[in-house]
Formats: C-alpha cells, sequence, structure tokens
C-alpha cells in the first residue's frame, strides 16, 4: 500500500557562496500493509512534515522512490488525492465562511460524489462523529475539538483508502483527544482505512498506533510494534512498593531508589544487571511490604530514550 | 460519470455554494449596497459638474451617460474583494495553498470559481442600486440594447479581474511578498481600467496603451456598454482578455506549484 525506498529531500536556499542545504529526510524506506495503523514520530525537526507532504505529493523528494497506492505520489498528486484523506492538525481543510454542510458539498462534488452517495456519506459520518449539531453552524464558530470532528469527517468523505494524519489532536483538551482516538480506532477497524499518524502526544501513538516508526535527523531509526517498544528499547521495570513500617533502601547494582518514603519506595531495576526477581526477593524478605506492582516504565521514557539514540552515519 | 461532466459539476457546485453563501449575508450585502451608493453618488456628482463645466459633454460622454458609466464602473469594483490578491498571496507564504493541493482537482480552478460564485450576489445589489440611483436621477438608460449588453460584460468584468488578481498573486511562489504587486495592482485597474474616467478622457498615448492592457476589461468595457454604446464586439475582447489571464494565471500556478514542491510547502 505504501512503500517508501531510500526516499531523501534537500532543501536548498541561497546561491554561489552562500548556498546552503538542509537535509530534511535522508534515505528512509519502509512499507506498509492495508489496515496498518502507524505511528511516525520524532522530534522537531526531524522530518516527519516533509516525509507526509512527499507522500501525499505536496512535495518533490531529492531521491529515492515512494510509491502510494500504486501511485508515484508527486507526479500523480490529483489522482492519488482521490483515494487518500488527509488532516493536518494546524491547517483546516474546511472553509471557514461555510458551513460544514456547505463544505461537504462542495468537497463531495470535487471527489465526483453523487447527490445520493454525498447524502448517504455525510449521514453516515455525522452518526460516527455525533456530528448532527455542528453541521450547520458556520466552522469559524466550532469550537477545536468540534471543527476536528468535522474535519475529519471531510477528510473521510470520499472513503479514502489511507488516512494521513498530521498532529491532528494538537490543541485538543482531554475527552476531545481521547474521542478522537476512539474514531480512529472505529474507521479502521469499521472500514479498514490505513491509518498513518504523527503526534507528538505519546498517548496518541499508545491508543492508536499498532506500530511505531520513529524518524530522527531525518532517517528512520526504529521501526517495530509499539507493544515491543518498550521491552526491546529499555531493559529497565519499575517496582512501586507500598508499605506497613519503614524499610532501608535496596543496595543492589543496577537498581536505583527513586521514591522512599515510611510507607512507600519506588525503584527502577535494570535487568540487565539484576533481575527483577532478585529485587524482589530482597523487598519480599521481610514483613514490611503490603502491596508491590512491577511496571513498564512509561512509553514517554522509551521514545525520549530512542530520540537520545546517536545519529546514525549516513 | 465521465470526467467532463465531473469537472462540470464541480465547478457549478463550488460557484453555486460560494454564491448561495454570500448572498445569505444580508448584513454585508447592505453595507456594501450603502457603500457603493455613497461612492458612486460622490463620483457622478463631480463628473456631471465637470460636464456641466464643460459645456454639458467630457470626453464625447453626457452627464447622463457618465452617470450611467459611473453607476456600472463602481459596481464591478466595489462588488470585489479588493484585497484579494493580497489574501491570496498571504495563502501562498503561508503555505495554506497546500492544503488545496491535497484535492483531486486544480487549486487555481477552486479558488477561482470560489471567488467568482462569491461576488455574484454584491454585483447584483450594486448593479440594481446603480440603476436605480441613476434611472431616476439622470432617466432611463440610454440604449437597452447596450444595457442589455452591459449584464454579461459585467459578470465577464469580475471574472476578468479575479483572474489578474490571481495571475498577479502567483507571484507570491516566488517574491514571497504581494504587498507592491497589489498596491501596483489596483493602481493599474483604478487608471487603465476606466473605473474612475472613461479612457477616452485620458491622454491619446495612454489610452492606446490602456487598450493593450486587460485592465479596460475590467471595468471600462461594461461601463462604456451601460453608458448606451451598443458595440458587442467589446463583449469579445472580454472573452480574449479573460482566456489569456486564466491561461497565464494558470501557468503561474501550475509553475509556482511545482516551485513549492520542490523548494517546500
Amino acid at each position: 500500500m505504501i512503500e517508501v525506498g531510500e526516499l531523501s529531500k534537500i532543501f536548498s536556499s541561497g546561491r554561489g557562496a552562500k548556498r546552503q542545504s538542509i537535509a530534511a529526510v535522508r534515505d528512509i524506506s519502509f512499507s506498509i500493509d492495508p489496515g496498518e495503523r502507524v505511528a511516525f514520530i520524532g522530534p522537531n525537526g526531524a522530518g516527519k512534515s516533509t516525509s507526509i507532504k512527499i507522500l501525499t505529493g505536496i512535495l518533490h523528494p531529492t531521491g529515492g522512490t515512494a510509491s502510494v497506492l500504486g501511485y508515484t505520489p508527486w507526479t500523480d498528486r490529483r489522482k492519488l488525492a482521490a483515494r487518500i484523506g488527509t488532516l493536518f492538525g494546524q491547517r483546516s481543510m474546511l472553509w471557514s465562511e461555510l458551513t460544514p454542510l456547505a463544505s461537504y458539498r462542495m468537497l463531495a462534488a470535487i471527489y465526483d460524489l453523487s447527490r445520493d452517495e454525498e447524502r448517504t456519506r455525510v449521514g453516515e459520518l455525522a452518526e460516527l462523529l455525533d456530528a448532527n449539531d455542528l453541521l450547520n453552524v458556520p466552522v469559524r464558530s466550532l469550537s477545536l475539538g468540534q471543527r476536528m470532528r468535522c474535519e475529519l469527517a471531510a477528510c473521510m468523505l470520499h472513503r479514502p483508502e489511507i488516512l494521513f494524519l498530521d498532529e491532528p489532536t494538537i490543541g485538543l483538551d482531554l475527552l476531545a483527544k481521547q474521542r478522537f482516538r476512539e474514531l480512529l480506532l472505529r474507521v479502521n477497524d469499521e472500514q479498514g482505512t490505513t491509518i498513518f499518524l504523527t503526534s507528538h502526544d505519546v498517548a496518541d501513538i499508545e491508543h492508536v498506533a499498532r506500530r511505531a516508526i520513529v524518524i530522527n535527523h531525518g532517517s528512520v531509526i526504529y521501526d517495530d510494534e509499539v507493544a515491543s517498544m518498550r521491552r526491546s528499547l529499555l531493559s529497565e521495570k519499575v517496582i512501586e512498593v507500598a508499605l506497613i513500617s519503614s524499610i532501608p533502601p535496596v543496595t543492589l547494582p543496577g537498581v536505583s531508589v527513586i521514591e522512599h518514603s515510611d510507607t512507600a519506595m519506588k525503584i527502577t531495576v535494570d535487568t540487565s544487571i539484576t533481575s527483577v526477581r532478585a529485587a524482589l526477593d530482597v523487598l519480599l524478605d521481610g514483613p514490611a511490604v503490603s502491596d508491590i506492582t512491577v511496571v513498564d516504565p512509561p512509553l514517554e521514557s522509551v521514545i525520549a530514550r530512542i530520540y537520545e539514540l546517536p545519529r546514525t552515519p549516513q | 460519470m465521465s470526467a467532463v461532466a465531473g469537472v462540470l459539476r464541480a465547478s457549478w457546485v463550488t460557484l453555486s455554494t460560494s454564491s448561495r453563501h454570500s448572498s445569505v449575508q444580508r448584513g454585508g450585502l447592505f453595507v456594501k449596497a450603502l457603500f457603493y451608493a455613497m461612492v458612486f453618488s460622490i463620483i457622478a456628482s463631480l463628473w456631471r459638474a465637470a460636464a456641466a463645466a464643460n459645456g454639458g459633454s467630457v470626453a464625447g460622454y453626457s452627464a447622463r451617460q457618465l452617470m450611467w458609466y459611473i453607476a456600472m464602473s463602481e459596481a464591478v469594483t466595489i462588488s470585489m474583494n479588493s484585497r484579494l490578491l493580497a489574501d491570496v498571496g498571504t495563502d501562498i507564504v503561508s503555505g495554506a495553498v497546500s492544503v488545496e493541493m491535497l484535492r483531486p482537482r486544480s487549486v487555481l480552478a477552486q479558488r477561482v470559481l470560489r471567488e467568482i460564485g462569491r461576488v455574484q450576489p454584491g454585483l447584483l445589489v450594486c448593479t440594481l442600486t446603480g440603476m436605480a440611483v441613476s434611472w431616476i436621477v439622470v432617466g432611463p438608460p440610454i440604449s437597452f440594447s447596450a444595457l442589455a449588453l452591459s449584464f454579461p460584460s459585467l459578470v465577464l468584468a469580475v471574472t476578468c479581474n479575479i483572474a489578474g488578481h490571481h495571475l498577479f498573486a502567483s507571484l507570491a511562489f516566488w517574491l514571497r511578498e504581494t504587498g507592491a504587486t497589489w498596491f501596483i495592482y489596483q493602481k493599474f485597474v483604478f487608471m487603465l481600467g476606466g473605473m474612475l474616467l472613461p479612457l477616452e478622457v485620458l491622454p491619446s498615448w495612454l489610452r492606446q496603451f490602456a487598450l493593450l492592457t486587460p485592465f479596460p476589461s475590467m471595468a471600462y468595457i461594461p461601463a462604456r456598454l451601460g453608458s448606451g454604446h451598443v458595440e458587442p464586439w467589446l463583449l469579445v475582447v472580454q472573452l480574449g482578455w479573460l482566456a489569456a489571464l486564466l491561461a497565464a494565471a494558470a501557468i503561474g500556478f501550475r509553475a509556482g506549484e511545482r516551485r513549492l514542491q520542490v523548494v517546500g510547502g
């Protein structure tokens, strides 16, 4: 469905001796199958948006190949546009002076939907997104959360096979984000739509994506299941202990105490040095422990660790 | 649905949706009509005074013809978004235009059609206001045949102007700024377009020069027809300039989008 081979993009500015070149994307390669939910993540300036712009045909790459639904995006931009949906959290796809319904009418015509298809689709999406009450309100009068629901409907109107979402939850409150993520899962589940998502919000990645491709300094530095990110990248476990009475801190190699009080202790265990079992043995050797929990470190830490990985020489 | 039918339907829906939206903005239309009536009255009074001081006519136009001339030229001008060029330029520079590149239709066609639809209700209101005021103040049109010709000419005039705005705005793909371009364009429409004064008032060399540019198609031609000159061939001139402006704007946008693709959104 999406095949990317050694894709690169160099931005140049200035002339002659003052000419400067910045490699925004460096020889990235990956492929995505139909129905996948992929998070394409990286720190600011890593090359995420540039990559999305190349894959949707807005930008020409400097080198490499890409095929999206069998099209070369930058040469078949309009044909590809008819089969993909795009949502940029920081740019509106709707016309601010029109109502969402009027915008959908124009978009349906642009995407060659008949009047019957348009009515059916708008009805389905309004139901799915709980947006019936918003259809006749001018876009400029909608709250950000309401607008984003309408934006999602707009980019799904023509039943796209792939959704490219660039920071779709930026600026939304917690409830709106949660609702948005649930919608994406439903769309993926019910319609088999492939989701290609960039976001700085770890919860978006955790709840929506099954696979993560991490890009930094323009290169892919990680590509694997989200669920296995912690396991493969951090040999670290967190143990949280509730105490009946005070105990001395655990002093084992590879164990760090994060919090320690008379009633609780939180430690991290580097499992490449000391096993969780060995740490538990020390903690449970006595009557002081009332409860114990072993957890993976938060995904945020894992991603931060990935971002710190050294740059691969090109 | 065939490709041509699809394009036609998309064009019609874009145009009619924009027009319908614009027509329900009653407050905006009322203010536009009021502003038009004010500007029209002032300029028409000046011309009528000039004609009276000049033995009843100026450059071959009677006071009555001048009133009808200004009614039409101002209707075209005031119904337009005079900052359209700057607005389109800002969308190009900010990258907002890249969002429109994600739709399976021409960015320029979508924008031009939307703007044509948006202008129509204002054009209708201003034209009707101008006709009513002119009829009351100086009497009925000089020629009903010429007046009938002026109606399609008014639509062609705003369409030429919209195409011109987009052509000049496409320079923003390279210049990254449209303030100066907008200023120059406005002055060309004012002076060479015959918006404030009939081209016959200009010195011969300047009139000849103006007639070689597309600007008379944006105001002078509908105004000349509205002032009683039965010259149907002027519509052909407008159609020719419209085709040329749209073609040039299409080339500008295509090259600009390509540049955007190469240097970055």
